[in-house]
């Protein structure tokens, strides 16, 4: 099992590469020169060469390449084009809010999704399992902004029970915190709920269908604990790989509920790099987003291990 | 005929019982157009109000509209009125136009992006589940493709791209390539190992005509789903990338861009928000209620499961 840990977290070191490369050569498929599309349509031609030296796009491809990865390693992000200052400084700025909405919102969601998937499972087509798989069909199909601007104009324009917009760190105090989060975690949970729930529903039907289910109940053992403690447990492997691949929509989705609720987070972040072509904070902040993924579902791989000791690779 | 009436006929000497009530609801078996509706209601729900968006968009010229992009400063922010249906925005811009014409943007990135991909994703797919030494490489570049979280790689392609709605069905295709590529890849290394194939190459066929002709055909119920989840998550990439400033430029009425419009002043006109947003739920709505139909008709196995 050691040994599987160990291969495995070594296999994440090509996926990473690959993906440094991926996001350092996107500025080299457009078509045209990096320089002058950063510079966007005003820029003056002495625009164009400032920023074509500031990254270094006049040296060959490999070499721009083998120095930003160098530099990347060393956890050297570069330099804003718009503000100067070093992109791991103007992402550590903001990585709080973000990282809090995300861990609260995954909190949450899980606690929300799993008993929504492990009831409708168990009520199999009665209306309780009907109204749940409806609320996951609505689920997927309305924008995280839309459900963020309703639950805003509701719960906080209308009742007031919540603040509009903003962010409160957590330093500040934890209700303030929380309360400020509440909406946005909702809204950028839904999506992820219903995702949750799904396959909840799914992978529970499967093993409720299993002969050991059925032993348990004949032995006089309660329904919450035959659903919980005897199935649950062995649906466990597909919720958990779906809770990983759905960390992506909540990444995705972070970056628009910020800008609903105006939370300074690394959405915001990528919002104002997009709107001055501040390529660089672009990449800094895929790459990390991309890190995080990648370290989530390889910290899920590890948990399958233990979930599920039939695994083995 | 005849045969039937000699059945009833009883043979001589022999009382017959009497018929048994008909109890039995006669199963009318589901049949035809109307049966195979009712026999999917959501290909029926959701099939209906994509034809009715898709009507919208093609002739959203004449549903009352104006020009959406005419501006008239004396009449900005109008609350919605029989005269302005859905209200006007902050240039005085008439909403209800602009919304029947974003129609069309959200219904071309949807269709161009699920098919696209589609294609790309098979084409890559077939590749890497037939050809076994690709195989390792092109997944590697896929799962690599696929850490990168759909939206920022669309935010990060859009940065370096100009906005145009060309573009932005280019970006999100790329994002979602290797998602098809994984799937059609799966069915195919199942496919692989099938008798029929075997006998194909025993019999001599060649690999392009293998693949074209029993493997290809295999992939297409599943990419079919797939495709229909493609279409309306693109829509809603779309819509996102439009939101946060990165998609279809701002003098094309598109959701997202009426969405982003109206952001300033949502609090107190709502309604801006509102009405964009209420389309693209529908029309995500449908599209995803139309991809639960087709992988129920298409894979029965599956849909006890879901």
């Amino acid at each position: 099992m050691l040994g599987y840990i160990l291969r495995r977290i070594l296999s994440t070191i090509p996926v990473m590469a690959m993906v440094g490369l991926f996001v350092f050569s996107l500025l080299f498929v457009a078509p045209g020169d990096p320089a002058a599309l950063i510079a966007g349509d005003q820029a003056s031609p002495a625009d164009i060469e400032r920023i074509r030296e500031s990254l270094g796009l006049n040296r060959p491809f490999l070499v721009q390449f083998g120095e930003w990865a160098w530099r990347t390693l060393h956890a050297d992000l570069g330099t804003s084009i718009f503000t100067s200052l070093p992109v791991t400084q103007m992402i550590g700025q903001r990585v709080e809010p973000t990282l809090s909405l995300m861990a609260l919102t995954l909190v949450f969601a899980i606690v929300v999704s799993v008993p929504m998937g492990v009831v409708a499972a168990w009520k199999v087509g009665t209306w309780v399992d009907r109204s749940i798989m409806t609320f996951a069909v609505f689920g997927f199909s309305v924008p995280v902004f839309v459900i963020g601007y309703m639950l805003a104009y509701v719960f906080a324009l209308r009742l007031d029970w919540f603040p509009v917009q903003g962010y409160t760190p957590i330093t500040d105090g934890l209700g303030p915190w929380i309360s400020n989060l509440v909406l946005p975690a909702l809204s950028l949970g839904c999506v992820y709920i219903a995702l949750i729930a799904r396959i909840t529903r799914a992978s529970m039907l499967e093993v409720l269908a299993q002969d050991y289910v059925r032993t348990a109940k004949a032995k006089g053992l309660g329904q919450r604990s035959v659903l919980f403690l005897h199935a649950l447990k062995n649906a466990a492997v597909p919720i958990v790989t779906v809770i990983g691949i759905g960390i992506a929509l909540l990444i995705g989705g972070a970056v628009v509920t910020e800008s609903v609720f105006a939370i300074p987070g690394l959405g915001r972040l990528t919002v104002d790099a997009i709107l001055r072509r501040d390529y660089p904070v672009i990449q800094g902040v895929v790459l990390l987003f991309s890190f995080i993924y990648v370290l989530v579902n390889l910290l899920i791989d590890i948990l399958y291990t233990f979930l599920d000791p039939r695994i083995r690779y | 005929m005849t045969l039937a009436s000699d059945h009833r006929t009883p043979p001589p000497g022999l009382a017959i019982a009497t018929p048994l009530p008909d109890i039995l609801k006669k199963v009318k078996p589901r049949t035809g157009f109307v049966g195979f509706l009712r026999r999917y209601p959501t290909i029926a729900i959701g099939g209906f109000l994509l034809l009715v968006l898709i009507f919208v968009a093609v002739f959203a010229g004449y549903l009352g509209t104006v020009d959406p992009t005419a501006i008239s400063p004396s009449r900005r922010n109008r609350v919605p009125s029989e005269l302005y249906w859905f209200g006007t925005d902050m240039l005085g811009r008439d909403l209800y136009s602009r919304v029947l014409y974003g129609t069309r943007v959200s219904l071309t990135v949807g269709f161009c992006v699920a098919i696209f991909a589609s294609i790309g994703g098979l084409a890559i797919g077939l590749i890497a589940g037939y050809v076994r030494w690709l195989d390792g490489l092109v997944m590697r570049a896929m799962d690599s493709l696929m850490s990168i979280p759909p939206i920022l790689l669309a935010v990060a392609l859009m940065a370096i791209t100009r906005g145009s709605v060309g573009n932005v069905i280019l970006a999100i295709t790329v994002a979602e390539i290797p998602r098809v590529a994984r799937l059609v890849r799966g069915v195919v290394l199942s496919l692989r190992e099938q008798p029929y194939v075997d006998g194909a190459i025993a019999a001599g066929t060649r690999t392009p005509m293998i693949i074209l002709r029993h493997i290809l055909p295999n992939t297409l119920a599943p990419m079919t789903v797939q495709a229909t989840y493609i279409c309306g998550s693109a829509m809603i990439v779309e819509a996102i990338l439009s939101f946060i400033g990165a998609g279809t430029p701002p003098n094309i009425p598109s959701w997202g861009n009426i969405m982003a419009e109206g952001r300033a002043l949502w609090q107190v006109k709502p309604f801006i928000v509102f009405f964009p947003a209420a389309f693209l739920s529908v029309t995500v709505l449908a599209v995803n209620l139309l991809g639960d139909g087709l992988r129920d008709m298409l894979d029965p196995r599956a849909s006890k499961g879901h």
